[in-house]
């Protein structure tokens, strides 16, 4: 029995590899299992090699793990295309189809010597059933339901519904080529037991998708308008929302450009709309001039930035935490945008929602930072309370306040009452030129720096907002580890390894990046003298922004990747190790 | 209410749209011709001016929202377009302006036309076409013509000019005129009929730069050499005539409707507000988003 399993497949595009890894998580969602399921493509449009990789666990899980405890190839060069995205190690169980032709102790695979190697005849079954190739992917399913365990009615109900159009004969074939995986697992044990303890917790669990739950908490926050255009891996946000938007009595344009997308939200925030783009990086490069007339306009928008590998082009397919510089200061001009970042994809749920909340509050733009994992990678997460989600909205102008109307009126909060279109008495002239209280246009020293003070001034409160930041651990600990986005998922659980394994280790995962809340930062440095900033990016750059605001002990170091290496958990708690059994710091830095 | 089904009820009167912020163009500028047209247009119209969304981008003309007492937005260089639309669909009632110059509008936001022009937004676009940049000091514009000499081409352009009639007749716009501040009288109706059209409305008002512009292009030029088209007799229901005459842009200044769809297609909005009816039925909350993460037991 295990508790906690990664299963790795490899194969070619019309493999199937994608809609096998699906049915697995949502056999196991359904019965209660966490679960996360990473795809990974070529750069092929159509073909090309694709691969799963998909962590169950019976309690909660936030990354999808290290090494892989099973591996499937259908094909050998396929599966060696992902390289160190299916690591194989000393404790992997091999799987591959035997019409390679490769003999098990002359597999591919270098620096390991896998627990147990087993070709299996997968082409052969699948052509016995009467589905060929088509339904190599469902002998998998079988071979996995037979090994594992995970709910074959389940999985055989989810083959029935999915292939229910395609006529009765090829749901035959498939219930076939799943059988013959079953009857093969079950006539040949593995030596090293693979089966899934049962779950923690019963009761099914949501499937979900950082992209498709972002769009989902934007419809819950009251958005009522999107304009994006489509950008690798963001899109599904947009292809959400024009399946469901309409319901809800908004509007999504795919806009002609990034530019004219945001333009378009906005014009929908002016006419006072709830509105959101989003976008990745090279989209981002473009939507910066608007930002910037969102900010001196101190209009409310979310803008989500699902990263991926950069500069330019860089790698639309693969995950980096590489635009949190950008998103703190690629503005001209002296200003503060909120940036947030969602740890996973469950977590986009409230991250985006509390976006939409400090955008209407502060009326200012507000960036999400997610990336290609939390944006694409499906993971199972507790059902969703939507009516115990706090929505807020813009401060509307009072009868007084309209009488009369000064739009940027100086207050204490510096924060104005806003009017919109449509609304009597509420008339000004929004405006990317700086502007009196009233709106007019100046070019005076005195009022750009008020208007600047009070444009900057209003986002003091919001730094301290102790509530977006996850903290854990003894608050007086030596040894302090700090992680953003997708990577804390890896660190979340190498802090619960390192605190298991007995090491004095605190944790920070800041959900609020920008501005650096530097209160909440140094006051979890007070105790530390040694530390670890993780992040998915090749400067540190996370590292770099908290020295600008916060006095960062001597004794801090990063570990930082690019983007498509994966940081693991074993590697985080390794270098803690490291940092606990270093003589005690020198005092000076 | 739609703007056609607007009485006008003669509660306003052409001041009521005039702000008390003085206007900074240069004494003799065109652009004063046509923010009275536009007072005047919207005089007629009768719509409060809180109904009304006026936005710009940025150049001299791209001022002219502030002189207005409707909402206005005085956004970014070459982006009122996009900004406009948003502000339509998130709130079809409104009435909305889009106005700017020429640099705004076929330079650096030329990209925006042809795809407002395809969604048949209802709103108005007024571009205020010097043949200039005015605001940076004296640079070639994107309609000026062959040959000039400017603080950017000391030696003489080298390109052609953007036809914005045959650009916005192109892409299949349904309403294209042109006016000018010379006959104040006909260009306050053209922008009034451009406003009452269902759909997106160019109106290309030649629109003479004092200060860096031509002196064949200067208001007293224009009174000479402007040619009503309806003394044409040109049917304005006729697209391959209207392109006809458009190609004179440049040579000739006709004033007038080129030409008016007589069978617009219908609006975005309009659409947009079918579609959210047929889907409406299908969502009681807001909560209800959430379950199609929702698995079913099969």
């Amino acid at each position: 029995m295990t508790t906690d399993l990664v299963i790795g497949m490899a194969g070619s595009g019309g493999d199937g590899i994608v809609s096998a890894g699906e049915s697995l998580l949502t056999a196991a969602a359904l019965e209660g299992y966490h679960g996360v399921l990473t795809k990974s493509f070529g750069p092929q449009i159509r073909g090309g090699e694709s691969s799963f990789r998909l962590r169950v666990c019976t309690k909660k899980v936030l990354n999808p793990g290290g090494g892989l405890d099973i591996a499937v190839a259908l094909n050998w060069e396929d599966f060696l295309k992902f390289g160190s995205e299916l690591p194989v190690s000393g404790r992997t169980t091999v799987i591959y189809d035997a019409a390679t032709g490769v003999a098990p102790d002359g597999i591919p695979v270098k620096d390991a010597l896998p627990a147990e190697v087993l070709p299996v005849p997968i082409e052969q079954m699948a052509r016995e059933s009467g589905g060929g190739d088509r339904v190599k992917n469902t002998v998998v399913l079988g071979l996995m339901s037979g090994w594992v365990g995970l709910g074959r009615e389940q999985v055989v109900a989810g083959i029935r519904k999915r292939l229910a159009r395609k006529g009765a004969e090829v749901v035959e074939r498939a219930e076939k080529a799943f059988a013959a995986g079953l009857a093969f697992a079950e006539a040949h044990p593995l030596r090293v037991d693979r089966t899934m303890a049962p779950p923690a917790e019963s009761g099914a669990k949501f499937v979900v998708d950082g992209n498709d739950l972002c769009a989902a908490a934007a419809i819950v926050a009251g958005c009522e308008f999107f304009g994006g255009y489509p950008i690798t891996p963001s899109s599904e946000i947009m292809h959400f929302l024009g399946r469901e938007i309409w319901r809800y009595g908004g509007t999504m344009l795919q806009a002609e450009d990034e530019i004219a997308g945001i333009g378009a939200v906005v014009g929908a925030s002016f006419a006072g709309k709830k509105a959101m783009t989003a976008t990745s990086g090279p989209g981002m490069s473009l939507k910066t001039e608007m930002l910037g007339l969102a900010s001196i306009a101190e209009l409310p928008l979310v803008c989500v930035n699902v990263q991926r590998g950069g500069p330019s082009t860089g790698i639309p397919t693969k995950g980096e935490q590489s635009d949190l510089l950008q998103a703190a200061f690629s503005a001209h001009g002296d200003v503060i945008r909120p940036v947030l970042a969602a740890i996973s994809a469950e977590d986009m749920f409230a991250v985006t929602v509390e976006a939409f909340n400090i955008a209407e509050h502060y009326q200012t733009p507000v960036i999400v930072l997610s990336d290609q994992e939390v944006g694409q990678r499906k993971e199972t997460a507790d059902p969703i309370d939507a009516s115990a989600v706090r929505t807020v909205d813009r401060l509307r102008p009072s009868a007084e306040d309209l009488n009369p109307y000064v739009r940027f009126r100086f207050t204490e909060s510096g924060i104005s009452p806003i009017s919109h279109p449509g609304m009597p008495g509420g008339n000004y002239l929004a405006s990317g030129i700086e502007h009196t209280e009233n709106g007019s246009p100046t070019a005076g020293g005195e009022m750009h720096s008020r208007m600047n003070e009070k444009r900057l001034r209003k986002f003091e409160p919001l730094k301290q907002r102790a509530d977006l930041f996850l903290r854990a651990g003894n608050p007086n600990a030596r040894i302090g580890l700090i992680s953003w986005g997708s990577t804390a998922g890896a660190v979340i659980e190498a802090f619960e390894l390192a605190a298991a394994d007995g090491l004095d280790v605190k944790l920070l995962v800041p959900r609020l990046l920008y501005p650096v809340a530097d209160g909440i930062f140094q006051d979890f440095l007070a105790s530390v003298e040694r530390g670890l900033i993780v992040e998915q990016n090749h400067q540190a750059q996370l590292y770099r922004l908290l020295r600008m605001f916060v006095d960062v002990p001597g004794g801090v170091e990063t570990l930082a990747k690019s983007g498509s290496n994966p940081i693991t958990p074993s590697e985080i708690v390794e270098r803690l190790r490291r940092l606990a059994a270093a003589p005690k710091a020198e005092t000076a830095r | 209410m739609s703007v056609l089904t607007a009485q006008p009820v003669n509660q306003f009167v052409a001041k009521d749209y005039k702000s008390d912020l003085k206007p900074i163009w240069c004494p003799g500028c065109g652009d004063f011709g046509v923010v009275q047209a536009i007072y005047r247009a919207l005089a007629n119209i009768g719509r409060a001016p809180h109904e009304i969304a006026f936005v710009s981008g940025i150049g001299c003309s791209s001022r002219i929202p502030g002189y207005t007492t409707a909402y206005g937005f005085n956004s970014v260089h070459g982006r009122a377009l996009p900004i406009a639309q948003g502000i339509k669909l998130a709130n079809p009632d409104l009435l909305v302006l889009c106005a700017g110059g020429d640099g705004d509008g076929f330079s650096i936001g030329g990209g925006h036309v042809a795809h407002v022009v395809r969604r048949n937004i209802d709103l108005t676009y007024i571009v205020m076409d010097n043949q200039i940049y005015g605001l940076t000091k004296g640079q070639l514009s994107p309609t000026s013509r062959r040959g000039l000499i400017t603080a950017s081409s000391a030696l003489g352009s080298m390109e052609g000019p953007v036809n914005p009639l045959m650009y916005v007749l192109g892409y299949g716009a349904s309403f294209v005129a042109q006016g000018t501040p010379a006959d104040m009288a006909g260009l306050a109706s053209i922008i009034e009929e451009a406003i009452r059209f269902p759909g997106f409305a160019f109106v290309n008002v030649q629109s003479p730069c004092v200060t860096y512009g031509q002196e064949d292009q200067l208001l007293k030029a224009q009174k000479a050499m402007m040619q009503p088209l309806a003394s044409l007799n040109h049917d304005p229901a006729n697209r391959l005539a209207a392109l006809d005459l458009a190609q004179a842009y440049g040579e000739k200044l006709y004033t007038g409707v080129f030409y008016r769809n007589p069978d617009p297609p219908p609006t975005f909005e309009a659409l947009v507000r079918l579609r959210q009816e047929q889907q409406r039925p299908l969502a009681k909350s807001r909560a209800d988003v959430l379950n199609v993460f929702r698995l079913k037991t099969p």
